[in-house]
């Protein structure tokens, strides 16, 4: 992970001077980073989308970067901020289970850890990050939701709603 | 193999767009931010006038208490708005807390003198507590400027949040600028007045900044 923030970093700094060879390599890597980052956080057929407009407020951001930070917690402040923008959007999605064959190495380490999506969940009470996991994650209708929780609708609504708007304040957390 | 061909194909076209671009610098910011207030108390002073002590070379304590509590406020918080333009995770944008915490002792003392007796506020016309609101909003409206056109370059992940700050910030070099005009010393009109001009702004940033940020 460190060689592979250090080779970012420099590419970003390569990128904000408007070397676009480097940033081509950038936004692949940042790409493939993404994908992993994303995997198992929202539905699988929804990751390419999420990824994409990542890229999107990664070129439009480009001067946010402050050079002299590490690369990759920038890249995950920008990527949670999607994130929890995309749970906002209210969707249901088709598919009954997430796909856990999704190759996830790269995000097991400490750097990995503690900008995680995971870590960001984790800072929520139970029955938020549940709430949000089953209804915006994993796809579930509040019916659904209420019955493997034991939660009234009202209360699943209120803890989804909650749940994103403290997800909002910790984007940028450990 | 469909999808990393879009992907491959999006990317290029993100490429042939780019364009050299410049990291945001807090301290610009900071240092814009420093002289529209020091315009803005120029303007002031030269309608309404300048402090009788400031005049007299002899400064009251609580004027100088009100300047550096008030500067701290502002340029603390604003540095924490303009952190929030360039996120990341991990950072922590806590410089403006210990200065609102400072900020505060001004109406608690207020409370405190008041219910001891101090009549500061009735010795103190109503007009002259809303051209403080009057002075110091339209000097912090000033301020926000460059700090919203920051954020809107940046990449804020709390909108809200920076939008308090925002308010907090430019309140507070508001109230700093229309501090070298007003004549009055006491302790609860400080607390009354001043309080309520930079919660006024911090309200105001809430309601409106997030609005002009989101990305």
């Amino acid at each position: 992970m460190k060689s592979n923030e250090e080779s970012l970093r420099q590419l970003m700094r390569l990128a904000q001077r408007g070397d676009k060879s480097a940033y081509s390599t950038l936004l692949t890597e940042a790409g493939r980073w993404l994908s992993r980052f994303y995997a198992h956080k929202i539905a699988p057929d929804a990751v390419d989308d999420l990824v994409q407009d990542t890229l999107m407020s990664v070129h439009r951001k480009l001067s946010s970067y402050d050079p002299s930070r590490p690369f990759l917690p920038w890249l995950a402040a920008i990527a949670r901020y999607r994130w929890v923008d995309r749970l906002r959007q209210t969707y249901k999605h088709q598919a009954s289970a997430l796909d856990f064959d999704v190759a996830t190495e790269g995000h097991e380490d400490v750097v990995g850890a503690k900008i995680s999506i995971d870590r960001l969940l984790f800072q929520l009470p139970e029955n938020q990050a549940e709430a949000i996991r089953l209804t915006k994650i994993e796809g579930h209708s509040v019916a659904e939701t209420c019955a493997r929780t034991g939660q009234s609708e009202s209360l699943v609504k209120v803890n989804v709603h909650r749940g994103l708007k403290k997800l909002t304040a910790l984007i940028e957390s450990e | 193999m469909m999808k990393m061909t879009q992907r491959s194909f999006d990317i290029a076209a993100l490429v042939d767009e780019l364009e050299p671009v410049k990291p945001i610098s807090p301290r610009n910011i900071i240092v814009t931010a420093a002289i529209i207030t020091m315009v803005a108390l120029a303007i002031i002073v030269s309608i309404t006038g300048v402090r009788a002590d400031l005049l007299a070379g002899k400064p009251e304590a609580l004027f100088l208490l009100r300047s550096g509590i008030l500067g701290l406020l502002g340029f603390a918080s604003a540095y924490s708005v303009l952190a929030m333009a360039s996120p990341s995770v991990g950072k922590h944008h806590s410089s403006w807390q210990m200065a609102l915490v400072g900020a505060i002792l001004f109406p608690l003392a207020g409370i405190v003198a008041l219910a001891t007796g101090d009549t500061g506020l009735t010795d103190a016309p109503l007009s002259s507590g809303l051209a403080c609101l009057f002075y110091s909003a339209v000097t912090a409206a000033a301020t926000a400027i460059p700090m919203v056109v920051t954020l809107r370059k940046g990449a804020p992940t709390s909108p809200e949040r920076a939008g308090w700050l925002t308010g907090v910030a430019s309140g507070g070099l508001g109230t700093l600028a229309y501090n070298f005009h007003c004549p009055y010393d006491s302790l609860v009109y400080t607390g009354v007045w001043y309080g309520c001009t930079v919660a006024v702004c911090a309200v105001a940033g809430r309601l409106i900044v997030p609005k002009l940020i989101r990305w």
